[in-house]
């Protein structure tokens, strides 16, 4: 009954509140009122051709809107790639950095924030898919990827990207330095459509099969043994879903950074609230990890007149609510 | 009509640097419940893990009711062969009736259906622990996890079942009752191997005995019953009594 009711909630949600972060921004001149005829606007034909609401509408559909989808897609799509790496590895305390991705993904983004040779979405989202590449590479041994390996290698190609970007950082010069530490701590101030429309397609692509493979998660969830006298193929059902987790991540760590431990915790909450099941929780790992960035995104926001990184707030806002649930649910760990 | 439900050819098998199996060649009949025996790490476990197709062979086939199982698919060689493994470590906390379900995998595209959530009921109900359907996994007990793992290799609904003991951590009750489930199958043509550590119950309760010794899967020699002393003593290198029951024996050790 509990459990209906919260899935209930949270598929009802996201609309209301996606609406309801237009509202909310650092500009003073846009008035609720403004949005409200906006809203309007957009439906009938009397257009009106005021200085003011032309401005109202610039900021509304120009520079909110785009940030609160990509807020969005970038939560759920961290939340997802979390829940299924998570039951693959068969171990609740990885995340999907766990292969290297962010660092890879963050020595690329440093690489093109300091030397300008390539977008740096486009260099982050390479490197990302790249250290994931790798680590899959190293850890596969006579046709086998074991759990350790990959997760000892994702170890190591972690560290190496880490050095690399320490290296691009240590012959920076500071500005190009400030906007690279800023960039590793998240970043979705400056969201534009053209950052969602490049994000778009790999994270539903991603989320898709993610989606389509949760039912499958569980059988791998069981551990390599049991999926395989069981009829399914773990080595190729894994490889899809890692590829479907790199692929989503690195097109959100490309236009948003690197969002700490939000891949973490929020597929535990998930499963705190509604339960293991991953046909279950993956859609709703995707709705909830959207709305959930998208209300921490607002108080960040709202808080202060100048910007502070998101990932400050996800953890700052996430670990109280994580430390509730885990106090107040007895979800069977060992 | 194929008469052998299991056919191993020349199999050899070995980890790094050390040879387990070193080329065996055995049958197993169809319709009857085996029982493998041995000592500890002579390989009876391997042995099982290779019939269900976990371990790359170094050389040899293994052919169950007529098809070599390294040519079949996962799904393909899971309606043929449910393989229960001696331990199963529980990470998340997946309610029993989700584990039991994943038994269906080799029948299931993405989603299971109405249908293979029929067969998993039906396969708790036959184990007797519906009552724990909606219990989480790694909060049962080890004897109640070892009863949802059986009734998932049932929900699976092979034709040949390959159980590495799965009698070892249950009480009196679920273990006659495991027993007698066995013996059911069996008679409704289901073939049956299991890695048995106790031979008194081996010997109560099976039809066939293979023992695996020095990197060889022998039977008894023709004439003489498995449970001789005499020929267990080459298997278990220690003295033993045997006890009449049923007209077979049961052995207890004889300390020197």
């Amino acid at each position: 009954m509990r459990k209906k009711f919260i899935k209930i909630l949270f598929y009802s949600l996201p609309v209301p509140v996606i609406i309801f972060s237009l509202f909310i921004g650092a500009s003073k001149t846009v008035s609720i009122n403004d949005i409200y005829s906006l809203f309007i606007s957009l439906f009938s034909d009397n257009s009106i051709a005021d200085e003011k609401f032309e401005l109202v509408r610039s900021i509304v559909i120009n520079v909110r809107l785009p940030r609160v989808l990509l807020t969005f897609l970038v939560g759920g799509a961290l939340a997802v790639s979390g829940c299924s790496i998570q039951s693959i590895f068969r171990n609740p305390l990885t995340d999907p950095y766990i292969l290297g991705l962010s660092s890879g993904a963050a020595f690329g983004a440093s690489l093109a924030l300091a030397y300008t040779f390539l977008p740096v979405q486009v260099s982050a989202f390479v490197f990302g898919m790249i250290a994931v590449g790798l680590s899959y590479f190293l850890a596969r041994k006579r046709k086998n990827v074991s759990t350790v390996s990959l997760i000892l290698a994702g170890i190591i190609v972690t560290g190496i990207f880490t050095a690399l970007l320490t290296l691009v950082q240590f012959f920076s010069d500071p500005f190009k330095l400030q906007s690279i530490v800023h960039w590793t701590m998240g970043n979705l101030h400056n969201a534009t459509w053209a950052k969602l429309k490049t994000s778009i397609i790999p994270v539903s692509l991603g989320v898709f099969v993610l989606f389509i493979y949760s039912w499958r998660m569980n059988v791998l969830a069981m551990g390599d043994d049991e999926a395989k006298t069981a009829g399914l193929n773990p080595d190729r059902d894994k490889l899809i879903i890692l590829t479907a987790t790199a692929l989503a991540t690195s097109s959100a760590v490309a236009v948003a950074g690197i969002i700490g431990l939000y891949g973490l915790i929020v597929p535990h909450m998930i499963r705190m609230m509604i339960g293991m099941d991953n046909r279950l929780s993956i859609p709703l790992n995707f709705l909830f990890g959207g709305v959930f960035l998208l209300v921490i995104d607002n108080f960040s926001r709202s808080f202060s007149g100048f910007e502070i990184p998101i990932g400050v707030f996800t953890m700052l806002i996430g670990a109280p609510f994580f430390i509730y649930l885990m106090k107040k649910t007895n979800i069977g760990w060992e | 009509m194929i008469k052998t439900a299991i056919c191993v050819k020349e199999l050899s098998f070995s980890y790094i640097n050390s040879a387990i199996l070193d080329n065996v060649n055995i049958e197993v009949d169809i319709g009857k419940l085996t029982i493998i025996l041995g000592r500890n790490g002579s390989g009876k476990s391997t042995f099982l893990r290779i019939l269900a197709g976990l371990l790359p062979l170094s050389k040899g086939t293994v052919t169950i009711l007529g098809s070599d199982i390294s040519r079949l698919s996962f799904s393909d060689r899971a309606k043929l062969v449910g393989f229960m493994n001696q331990q199963h470590k529980a990470i998340f906390p997946f309610p029993v009736e989700e584990v039991v379900l994943t038994g269906r995998a080799g029948y299931v595209n993405y989603s299971p259906k109405a249908y293979d959530r029929k067969v998993a009921h039906e396969a708790m109900e036959k184990v007797g622990i519906e009552h724990l359907s909606g219990r989480k996994y790694n909060e049962l007990s080890g004897g109640e996890q070892q009863l949802v793992m059986i009734a998932r290799v049932l929900a699976q609904n092979p034709k040949v079942l390959l159980l590495d003991e799965p009698t070892s951590h249950l009480d009196l009750y679920y273990q006659s009752r495991i027993l007698r489930l066995l013996k059911d199958l069996r008679n409704e043509g289901m073939s049956i191997v299991c890695v048995f550590h106790d031979p008194n119950l081996a010997f109560i309760h099976g039809d066939d005995f293979l023992f695996v010794k020095e990197g060889q899967v022998i039977r008894s020699d023709a004439g003489c019953p498995p449970w001789d002393t005499n020929f267990l003593k080459t298997i278990y290198k220690v003295p033993l009594v045997a006890i009449p029951y049923n007209g077979r024996s049961l052995i207890v050790t004889e300390l020197e």
